[in-house]
């Protein structure tokens, strides 16, 4: 059980996805506008993690050695398609929101990658515990840039106002204060990592 | 030779398996996600045109061109229809209503991408409020927004350009009545 527990607590800090890791980077400055994108992105790839995690530590043995990328992507592809159907059935708005980056949750990195480094080695509740650590410390760190990205780029939180007479800084609301921001984090995570140690 | 087989059968099971499992998923968010649309459509319709009771989906071929609204006394008032226009980083698509003098009554933005802060500004009531009561050849008085020039401009361009052929389109209509 403590072993469990340790599986989900490593995606959160100890190998954070995006800070620690640096993986599924590109879906992280495109839809960390605002909060709820985040959030909305950070559950859909949650989701697709589990179920392509678990799938793929049970059919691990099945999988010849020299096709298991192909397979792998398959597996993938219909969970991110599935999350997509469901999100347009319940949440319309979010999707359209997130629009083509619903898709590529199939070429996220971090997805394979947990597959590959993972899921292809472990039982499927280590895998489960695996992706469910990896899907959370991917929302968190999403929800940490989008929060600070819309409220300097906007002024608001969830689309709310939070004080009046704030001045947003455009800037972050673009690519190049995405950038910014998540280099100051990766930055400052490194940094603590080496106090640590 | 006889691994290759294995590797082509390995995959198409996995294939054939992951196909009947989004067949299933689909079949039952089907119904679902058509009327999600229905219900959307149905109340940005209401909302640009707020007088209107009814309203009448005028189609070429499956295509919906626009609707025909008709008040509470089935007298015809106008019409609403869909705008899209490239703006800076998406397509922006606005439902507008108008009324058959070819006054607008009001816009709302279905769908953008926009910069958050700047272009994505376009849904605000400041921006889409101006919009109110002009004639559609007056929509240059519309005040763009500050650093977000090429985002308005596609909303008002888009409404401008399709007004005019709704406009014509409901001409014809009543002479040929």
């Amino acid at each position: 059980m403590k072993n469990l527990f340790r599986e989900f607590l490593k995606g959160i800090i100890k190998e954070n996805p995006t800070f620690v890791l640096a993986l599924g980077l590109c879906p992280t400055l495109a839809v960390s506008v605002s909060l709820i994108n985040g959030l909305g992105m950070g559950i859909a790839a949650t989701f697709v993690l589990l179920g392509s995690n678990i799938i793929i530590a049970l059919i691990k043995n099945t999988i010849p050695e020299r096709v298991r990328i192909p397979c792998y992507i398959v597996v993938i592809a219909t969970f991110v398609t599935i999350t997509e159907l469901i999100m347009k059935a319940y949440s319309p708005a979010l999707n359209r929101s997130l629009g083509i980056y619903v898709p590529l949750i199939v070429v996220n990195c971090i997805v394979l990658g947990r597959a590959e480094a993972y899921a292809s080695k472990n039982t499927a509740v280590n895998s489960f515990f695996d992706g469910l650590g990896m899907g959370v410390g991917f929302t968190l760190a999403l929800l940490l840039i989008s929060g600070i990205r819309e409220f300097l780029g906007t002024g608001k939180l969830f689309n709310h106002i939070l004080f009046k007479g704030f001045e947003p800084a455009f800037v972050f609301g673009m690519p190049s204060g995405a950038l910014l921001i998540i280099g100051l984090l990766l930055g400052s995570f490194n940094l603590l990592k080496n106090k640590k140690t | 030779m006889k691994e290759m087989v294995r590797y082509g059968l390995t995959l198409a099971l996995i294939c054939v398996s992951a196909s009947a499992s989004l067949a299933v998923v689909n079949s039952l968010t089907k119904s679902k996600i058509i009327e999600q649309a229905k219900i959307e459509e149905e109340a940005s319709l209401k909302e640009v045109l707020k007088d209107a009771q009814k309203f009448e989906e005028i189609k070429l071929g499956d295509e919906v061109l626009f609707y025909k609204a008709f008040d509470k006394d089935n007298k015809f008032i106008g019409a609403a229809f869909k705008a899209s226009g490239k703006g800076y980083s998406s397509v922006v698509e606005t439902m507008v209503g108008m009324r058959k003098d070819g006054v607008i009554t009001a816009i709302k933005v279905l769908s953008q991408n926009e910069t958050p802060g700047l272009g994505a500004r376009i849904v605000e009531p400041s921006f889409t409020g101006q919009f109110s009561d002009k004639n559609i050849e007056g929509l240059s008085d519309v005040q763009a927004i500050t650093g977000a020039t090429i985002s308005s401009r596609a909303v008002i361009e888009s409404i401008k350009k399709k007004a005019r052929e709704i406009k014509k389109l409901l001409a014809s209509e009543s002479v040929s009545q």
